[in-house]
């Protein structure tokens, strides 16, 4: 997978391009909006990441520029506008999905995922999830770890089946709102971190090796240790 | 400083003021000239229409012998004296009369009547050839006044009488004279009197405008002074400084707003730096691990600030983006309430839930979602462990009410009366004197109102007043 990552900000682009980098990603970056237009049109990119606040010209219209010479990559809008407003105008001019900044590299790594899914085959929906050795009915609502049935209530199999979606991969507090939840707030206390700890206790309690874990300052992932 | 005369504003007005006044009275007075000279002359001429008349009368009665000039003459010299013997200050006399009588044919010599030899009348009369019984003013060389004559046909003779009437001509030139001098002295004067009002004026918006430079530049503190006189310069100065009251009160606020947020961002600043420093001074790799999370989350805390102070100014400033529909606030109040309860069972809170179902209001969901959130994180951070919590939700009247209360200590007694500004927030609070801020431009926002109150048995109580949302569900 080939990314375009067009951003003026020499720091932010490096640890992007460490941080794509490692998660498997071949990065091409850009510095202002002209090469990152040269560069775009080559065709040879599965995704774009565009800075909004490019120094010679606003990142929309970069991608109206794009769009309009056929260029049909999806397009994540990085931005440090936070407002709705914004949010709404860079999905309207063309782009496929916004962060502000600053965001969790988890985050964006997810959103990334979900933009090149959403791009290539259509994803069908599993009636089972399975990670290690917990398994997801999600037409009966029922987890197992092992054999052992999991006694769960629905928030916390939403909140599970979600964790397992994402095995191996890191997802943030923010992430977990959003997606169990379907709430954008910012929770300054560790109401997220309650639920998880009460999960854990479910999933983890008598099992010999822990599935959930916390990375610190990031979120969770479920994973095997 | 000193300004151009002629860039002032009091300058152009008294010009046009003067220009005006001066062209409306000069209109008047040759309106009123203009009728007086028409009046003398329409009666000088009856008068000589009249003499006409009877001198010709005279002369068709008169027999041609040789005492007709000598009666003639003496008729004509009687018409003469009929006029009032007007004089001027060296006793001549100020109307001249002319009487002429001749053939058609000019076989006698004329019958000449007047003031001095007859030559230049009788020359001035062959060019104007007047017509016969219509007055007519011809200029006679040597005289200055011309002369009104009329002519009468009568036999094959014609007689001519002519009148100047050199008092008239004097009157209307004494009046024109003195109008004259009366119009230019009253110009200059209300020239001089318009400027110096307008300079009085104006001098007082001049300084006006010296001191609100004065201000823009140098202290917002100083006003303009009260004026004495209340008029419209009095009023603008009072408009002025209401309103730079109001730009004082935002600076200090916006003054505040900056130390408070400065002084929330150096202690969070100052852990993360201390945090990473000694991680740099340790060895051990799983340690650092710790301390880079440390840091993240300390970032992560940093931000939330940031964020939720942008949010409670843009809230404050009406500037905030709302997406309003009818929405059931009972189900977002429970999915609230199960995203929070583990957390507050975790802090040993009794919670009890009474909602009402279906409450619809108007408002943004998103919004509301966080204006709830943070009435609940409120209840997390500042109550003690153990206690009681009671979230009710009820609609009655159109008016829906959402109440959080609890059994806690209540609100400080410095922070209830100014709880929903920015940064206030009780002495050992934890939080930054965020939440209520954004809960209650938020509501407002909404139309909404938001009471807060200590529960006569102890305890705090917030009620969140929403009116009620239009749709009903089915």
């Amino acid at each position: 997978m080939r990314l375009l990552l067009v951003e003026d900000d020499i720091a932010i682009q490096g640890f992007l391009r460490r941080a794509l980098g490692e998660a498997g990603y071949q990065v091409d970056t850009a510095s202002n909006a002209k090469t990152g237009e040269l560069k775009a049109l080559e065709g040879s990119h599965d995704a774009f990441i565009i800075d909004l606040g490019l120094p010679d010209m606003d990142g929309l219209d970069l991608i109206a520029r794009c769009r309009a010479q056929g260029s049909s990559a999806p397009v994540l809008i990085l931005s440090a506008r936070r407002s709705v407003d914004d949010r709404v105008k860079g999905l309207e001019r063309g782009g496929d999905d916004y962060l502000t900044k600053p965001f969790a590299v988890a985050e964006l790594l997810a959103r990334l995922r979900n933009l090149l899914r959403r791009y290539s085959v259509p994803q069908i929906d599993s009636v089972r999830l399975q990670a290690a050795d917990l398994q997801l009915d999600l037409v009966r609502h029922e987890a197992r770890r092992g054999d052992q049935l999991l006694q769960l209530t629905a928030q916390e199999f939403s909140l599970l089946e979600y964790l397992c979606r994402n095995a191996g991969r890191v997802v943030t507090r923010s992430m977990i709102l959003d997606h169990v939840w379907r709430m954008r707030i910012d929770p300054a206390t560790n109401v997220v971190d309650v639920h998880i700890y009460r999960l854990r206790n479910k999933v983890d309690q008598n099992a010999s090796e822990p599935l959930i874990h916390t990375i610190r300052g990031v979120g969770y992932v479920l994973k095997n240790a | 400083m000193r300004k151009v005369l002629r860039t002032t504003a009091a300058w152009r007005l008294s010009i046009w003021t003067t220009l005006a006044f001066a062209v409306g009275t000069g209109l008047a007075f040759s309106i009123v000239y203009l009728f007086v000279a028409r009046i003398i002359q329409e009666r000088g001429d009856a008068w000589l229409r009249g003499e006409a008349e009877v001198l010709s009368q005279v002369s068709t009665d008169t027999p041609r012998d040789h005492l007709y000039h000598r009666i003639m003459g003496e008729v004509a010299e009687l018409a003469t004296r009929e006029l009032p013997d007007e004089r001027n200050a060296r006793g001549q006399s100020l109307n001249a009369v002319f009487f002429l009588e001749e053939d058609r044919d000019h076989s006698e010599s004329p019958l000449w009547v007047g003031p001095s030899a007859q030559d230049a009348f009788l020359k001035a009369i062959q060019r104007a050839e007047p017509v016969a019984g219509k007055p007519q003013s011809i200029k006679v060389d040597g005289w200055s006044t011309s002369f009104r004559v009329v002519a009468l046909h009568e036999n094959g003779r014609t007689i001519y009488l002519g009148l100047s009437n050199h008092g008239a001509k004097h009157l209307l030139d004494n009046l024109t004279e003195r109008f004259l001098m009366v119009w230019g002295g009253t110009a200059l004067m209300g020239f001089l009197i318009s400027y110096l009002g307008a300079r009085r004026t104006l001098l007082r918006v001049e300084r006006i405008t010296e001191t609100v430079a004065r201000i823009g530049t140098e202290d917002l503190g100083e006003r303009l002074p009260a004026q004495a006189k209340s008029d419209e310069i009095s009023r603008l100065s009072e408009t002025f400084n209401h309103m730079l009251d109001r730009i004082q009160t935002s600076v200090n606020q916006l003054r505040c707003v900056t130390d408070a947020v400065a002084h929330d961002l150096k202690s969070p600043v100052t852990s993360i730096r201390g945090t990473l420093e000694s991680a740099l001074c340790n060895d051990a790799k799983e340690e650092w691990r710790d301390s880079v999370g440390e840091a993240i989350e300390g970032l992560d805390r940093l931000l939330h600030v940031l964020n939720t102070n942008l949010d409670v100014a843009e809230a404050q400033a009406g500037a905030l983006h709302m997406d309003r529909s009818a929405l059931d606030l009972s189900d977002v109040v429970r999915r609230l309430v199960d995203l929070y309860h583990p957390a507050m069972a975790e802090r040993h809170h009794e919670v009890s839930v009474d909602i009402e179902s279906h409450v619809i209001v108007d408002a943004d969901i998103r919004l509301l979602n966080r204006v709830i959130s943070n009435l609940f994180e409120n209840e997390l951070t500042h109550l003690p462990a153990g206690k009681k919590i009671l979230i009710r939700l009820s609609s009655h009247d159109g008016l829906t009410e959402l109440v959080v209360e609890d059994d806690g200590p209540g609100f400080p007694a410095d922070v209830s009366s100014r709880a929903f500004e920015r940064f206030v927030k009780g002495k050992h609070s934890p939080g930054h004197g965020l939440g209520l801020a954004f809960v209650h431009a938020v509501v407002q926002s909404h139309g909404g109102a938001v009471n807060i109150a200590d529960r006569p048995m102890g305890g705090a109580i917030i009620t969140v007043s929403l009116p009620a949302g239009a749709l009903h569900p089915v």
